[in-house]
């Protein structure tokens, strides 16, 4: 809302305030202030009437013309000017040398295109009076003498404070409420509104009255008054009351309208204005029937249903009641007679009837924001008294009014002392009395406390704590003291996830990863390369913004593989990448699950050179990352399983799944389908990995590991080659030789390790076959093993491979 | 003898000019010192001599072993070293570059979060998290923002659609789905599931439905704070609040908290911040979050009774702190991962 400061001096009085201290006040009162304008003629004391005596056209240039301009001086002055909206005889502003324009550009006496100027005439928007016609102001008409300064010519420039209301203050969208604070805050009176016609109603229309019934039957509007006025000149405004619109960003349309703008801008109530010829029968407030279309203002046509209330008159609806009035019922050049509304709505539905229609108007943002019930009244008297003063009005008796001002007195007790517990410092109970009063609360002592009773127009002051946000407004929150810190509480600790994530992210940054965001909205093409298309369905949005961001994330794989594309293309090197967040994927369920992922990406080979090169990225790499994740999510590597996997993001089968026997943990790592990383502009192959956790997997407060003894004599050492078909995954052979090492310990000693050492495929085996050697660790607990013990457990483990699996073991 | 001794010693050391493997030098050590090596030799004939002579002679064995065991052990010296030699690779040049890759780094919203986390765990705050899909009922109606609430205009929302069922976030009852539009969320659940008093800081992603440009983004960060326990007062709000900014913006920096207004805080304020260190953003006052005393009606909602139970809650913007902090100037780097981007707040 646009405040002026010059208007605003109407109502609380502002002498010794600059407007920079008004901009200061304001917002500490919780009236945030966005912007500051000057509005008028600023200060620009060497501005002054000048008169065009003769002008040529520049000899050098055709768009200029060169002057000689009388400004009161002994001799003229020659000023060079590009308008052309101009006479000999005009008489123009002229900003002699040395004047700072309000853009904070400075006249200086110069030369354009070799031509002497010393000056400058000036248009209305040089002068920061706003866009007026093209080229420069003409004062001629007004016969201002030569050289008066400008400012003589035109009022004191006013200030005008461009403030945010927020939702809970609907009294502050009228200049009278935001007076009534700023006159609390500075410790000023508010000034008493002057209204000549009377208060008072009568039920029904008389014989007078323009109208034969006014009623409302919805229970949308309980308080409705509407007033006949006769005689009625349309006509322009005073320029006082054409100022105060401009002044707030109101375009003056004619007396009646602008007086019903200039009331709501005051008070903050709407006002409306009927041309009671155009009104047939009377004025009904009723719910709209289904069908009923009605032409508003702004020219658009809508079909009305019973969601919305209207005034209508004995045949049709007139107005979308609270929002916004009919294009053929309202005030035009021909009015002689006017029926002016004043009425309270329900707030709720002016906003759902604003927004089933899709405007936002002065008006329902300010009934929804609610009004005063209690101003009604008043603003159609002071409607009045203005069109009786300015339009020629004649008033034929008093308003009719139909209901009653809703809402019921509010009166909130404060025990003694609440205040001040809230705030943590002593006030008095003099002290919130004070200040209450001082926003035009009553307050009384009573028994244990005080007695508060709330204005009407603040219906969001309803609890003692709402009291409290009104004391410490208007006393200043640089009284709260600055608490000292209360001693932490034992036994908390951060969420386990949060400590997960903390650790995560050390961990891949020591490994060479550097750390991406990426948006969580994707594309449609995104989510079916990584889900297909039905389980990209199931993480679209219902109302998504743009094209590119229709769904949620199903993977932070695409986001990463997207960043090192970029980072390529613009010759930076990328190295490894990671990241760490929420995604999404449906379930068997039907639902959708929540996920915390962790994505890692990198050029299989880097782009930089090196003089000593080291190997590349590979998939088993991206798998001992994920592993190593897993296992600071708690998920013990013995428990996860591979298989290998195909199309979507990946390669096929040079990519797997990675999944842990609780389905705790699922992740994904290898090469990226080529076809894509490809088409990404990226030439050589990318190696990715992800790992997904639900939430469930970090419930649990994380134990402490406990101490497990282990042996001080050495192990004993064997090695098995085993040769099977090129079909049997490593897993599984790693497997049997850990079962059958495991088996061969028995009860007297253990299984420490099993590793692979050596795959090989080629000469010297039988075709499709692969050799697979494997080291295996035993220990005792107490002793040193015999060679005779780890040659049987050996032996044990050879007929386990041959005649268990049916492989053959190399000799 | 003492002169056969000296020759013997005075041939040991020519020969041992010429060992350099540790073939060389065991073939060596078996002349002299072996079974039937020169000195071994001689050190034989000792029994033959007589009791006398015996002292002097053996004195004078004893001075030529000494000096074979020296010269043995210098060729061991010599030997080792020559393997040592060879067994490594051109001598070391420390100004090559490492072809290795240089640690990572974290990236700046994820360091911004994890200094203020740090800052609030100092005062007790411990880190809550909740879904980034809610249901409207604890996004906006637990957060005293019923349905024709004006505040709901003050978010732009995107929902997802009415078929949509989240595993982490059940409807209470058939109210629509959303991406949360902010934490406040997380401090619905955290009522809801845990005995006060607590304090608890949520860091977060949240979404509005926004276009994306130098100062708006589909999806932020926030972290939302709670504190919830008897006697919380406006006092203790300053409190944190200026503790939180002084550990992030430095001693000099000042805050004030201008009245405001959300539906979950009562009193409601904007906390600004005021710093002589900000670049061309310093010495004025900028709005850095929202905070407040938690409405009464908020902790009826989630099943606390305010006569017991006060509470001071704030949130404030991830990326506003690290583009203040840093000097950045577009909230969209933080979502472009450019490296050149990344990598300058290592």
């Amino acid at each position: 809302m646009k405040i002026s400061f010059q208007a605003l001096s109407r109502h609380v009085d502002l002498q010794g305030i600059t407007s920079a201290q008004l901009g200061d006040v304001l917002p500490m009162l919780g009236l945030e202030v966005e912007a500051v304008h000057t509005f008028g003629l600023a200060p620009l004391p060497s501005v002054v009437v000048g008169e065009i005596v003769s002008f040529e056209k520049h000899p050098k240039a055709d768009r200029l013309s060169v002057c000689q301009v009388n400004v009161g001086e002994a001799t003229l002055r020659q000023i060079v000017c590009g308008a052309k909206n101009f006479k000999a005889g005009d008489r123009v502003p002229v900003a002699l040398p040395g004047t700072v324009m309000p853009g904070g550009f400075e006249i200086k006496v110069s030369k354009l295109r070799e031509v002497d100027s010393a000056g400058m005439m000036c248009s209305s928007e040089e002068l920061g009076l706003g866009k007026g016609e093209d080229g420069l102001l003409i004062l001629t008409p007004q016969q201002p003498a030569i050289g008066t300064p400008l400012n003589k010519l035109f009022g004191t420039p006013d200030t005008v404070l461009e403030i945010s209301v927020t939702p809970n203050r609907g009294d502050c969208l009228g200049l009278r409420g935001v007076a009534r604070d700023v006159a609390a805050a500075l410790g000023r009176s508010l000034l008493p509104q002057k209204v000549q016609t009377p208060s008072g109603s009568v039920a029904t229309p008389s014989a007078q009255d323009a109208v034969q019934f006014v009623r409302s039957t919805t229970p949308i509007c309980p308080y409705y008054t509407l007033r006949t006025l006769t005689d009625v000149k349309v006509g322009p405004s005073p320029d006082w009351l054409r100022r105060d619109l401009e002044a707030a960003g109101l375009r003056p349309i004619n007396n009646v309208v602008d007086i019903t703008n200039w009331v709501l801008l005051e008070t903050g109530q709407p006002l409306h204005a009927f041309d009671a010829q155009k009104v047939q029968g009377g004025i009904e407030v009723r719910t709209a029937r289904a069908g009923e279309t009605l032409t508003l203002l702004d020219g658009k046509t809508v079909t009305l249903d019973s969601s919305v209330c209207v005034i209508a008159d004995a045949q049709r609806p007139l107005v979308v009641a609270g929002v916004m009035g009919g294009a053929d019922s309202g005030v035009t050049a021909p009015t002689t007679t006017i029926l002016l509304e004043a009425a309270w709505f329900q707030p709720g539905e002016i906003r759902r009837s604003a927004k089933r229609l899709g405007v936002s108007t002065d008006s329902s943002h300010r009934f929804a924001r609610d009004v005063d019930p209690a101003g009604v009244e008043l603003a159609s008297r002071l409607a009045t008294d203005l069109l009786v003063a300015h339009a020629g009005a004649k008033v034929v008796g008093p308003a009719v009014a139909v209901g009653k001002p809703p809402r019921a007195e509010v009166k909130i007790t404060l025990s003694a002392g609440y205040v001040a517990g809230k705030l943590g410092t002593e006030v008095s109970d003099d002290e919130v009395t004070q200040t209450l009063r001082r926003l035009g609360f009553t307050v009384q002592a009573v028994a244990g406390g005080l007695e508060v009773i709330v204005p009407s127009f603040r219906s969001d002051v309803l609890r003692p704590i709402d009291l409290v946000e009104e004391f410490i407004r208007i006393h200043g929150t640089d009284k709260v003291p600055v608490g000292r810190p209360r001693a932490p509480l034992p036994g908390e600790e951060d969420a386990t996830s949060a400590i997960f994530i903390r650790e995560v992210s050390q961990r891949l940054v020591g490994a060479g990863f550097t750390e991406c965001f990426h948006y969580s909205l994707r594309t449609t093409a995104e989510l079916e390369r990584t889900l297909g298309t039905v389980g990209a369905a199931a993480l679209a949005l219902e109302n998504p913004l743009t094209a590119d961001q229709t769904h949620i994330r199903a993977s932070l794989v695409p986001g990463l593989a997207g960043a090192l594309a970029a980072n390529v293309s613009v010759h930076a090197d990328p190295r490894g990448l990671f990241e760490v967040g929420t995604v999404f994927r449906p379930q068997a369920d039907g639902t959708v699950k929540e996920f915390l992922a962790i994505a890692v990406a990198q050029l299989a080979s880097p782009i930089t050179r090196s003089w000593q090169t080291r190997p590349d990225f590979d998939s088993l790499q991206a798998k001992r990352l994920l592993q190593d994740i897993a296992g600071l999510a708690g998920v013990a590597e013995h428990r996860l399983s591979y298989a290998t996997l195909e199309g979507g993001l990946w390669q096929t089968s040079h990519a797997a799944t990675m999944q842990d026997r609780g389905r705790v943990a699922e992740g994904a790592f290898g090469t990226l389908s080529l076809r894509w990383t490809r088409e990404l502009g990226l030439k050589g192959a990318v190696v990715a990995a992800e790992i997904l956790l639900p939430r469930s997997a970090f419930k649990d407060a994380r134990k402490m590991a406990r101490f497990e003894a282990f042996s001080s004599f050495p192990p004993s050492t064997k090695d098995v080659a085993v040769i099977v078909p090129q079909t049997v995954s490593a897993g599984e052979v790693e497997t049997r030789v850990r079962q059958a090492a495991t088996k061969a310990a028995g009860k007297e000693f253990g299984l420490e390790a099993v590793i692979c050492f050596d795959v090989f495929k080629g000469p010297g085996l039988p075709p499709e076959t692969k050799s697979l050697a494997f080291e295996i660790h035993w220990r005792h607990a107490s002793r040193t093993l015999t060679d005779e013990e780890t040659n049987q457990a050996l032996n044990a483990v050879i007929t386990a491979l041959e005649k268990g699996a049916g492989w053959t073991v190399r000799r | 003898m003492q002169q056969q001794l000296a020759q013997l010693v005075a041939t040991a050391r020519q020969e041992s000019a010429s060992v350099t493997t540790r073939a060389e030098l065991e073939a060596f050590k078996a002349r002299v010192v072996g079974p039937h090596g020169s000195l071994t030799q001689v050190m034989k004939g000792m029994a033959t001599l007589s009791k006398e002579d015996r002292p002097v002679v053996g004195k004078l064995i004893n001075e030529a072993k000494k000096a074979v065991e020296e010269i043995l052990a210098a060729l061991l010296q010599k030997v080792e070293d020559a393997e040592i030699a060879s067994a490594l690779s051109a001598p070391l040049d420390p100004t090559l570059p490492s072809p290795d890759a240089p640690a990572g780094n974290l990236h700046p919203l994820s360091r911004t979060r994890e200094r203020i986390l740090n800052s609030f765990r100092k005062l007790g705050f411990t880190v809550a998290e909740g879904p980034e899909v809610e249901t409207e009922w604890y996004c906006f109606d637990a957060l005293n923002t019923p349905g024709d609430h004006p505040a709901r205009d003050m978010q732009d929302t995107l929902y997802l659609p009415k078929t949509f069922r989240s595993a982490d976030a059940p409807r209470r009852q058939e109210e629509a789905m959303l991406l949360r539009t902010h934490t406040s969320s997380v401090q619905v659940r955290t009522m809801l599931s845990r005995r006060p008093p607590f304090r608890i800081v949520a860091p977060g992603r949240c979404f509005r439905r926004d276009a994306v440009d130098a100062t708006h983004s589909a999806n932020f960060h926030q972290v939302e704070g709670l504190w919830i326990d008897r006697g919380v007062t406006l006092a203790d709000l300053r409190g944190v609040l200026d503790f939180f900014v002084k550990e992030t913006f430095g001693a000099d920096a000042e805050i004030r908290l201008r009245p405001s207004f959300f539906p979950f805080t009562e009193p409601s304020f904007e906390m600004d911040l005021r710093s002589p260190n900000l670049g061309r953003l310093s010495n004025r006052w900028l709005e850095i979050m929202g905070c407040g005393l938690v409405d009464p009606k908020v902790l009826e909602l989630c099943g606390l009774d305010p006569q017991e139970w006060s509470g001071l809650a704030f949130g404030l913007g991830l990326e506003r702190i690290a583009m203040l902090v840093h000097g950045i100037d577009d909230i969209r780097h933080f979502y472009q991962n450019d490296v050149r981007f990344l990598r300058q707040f290592a």
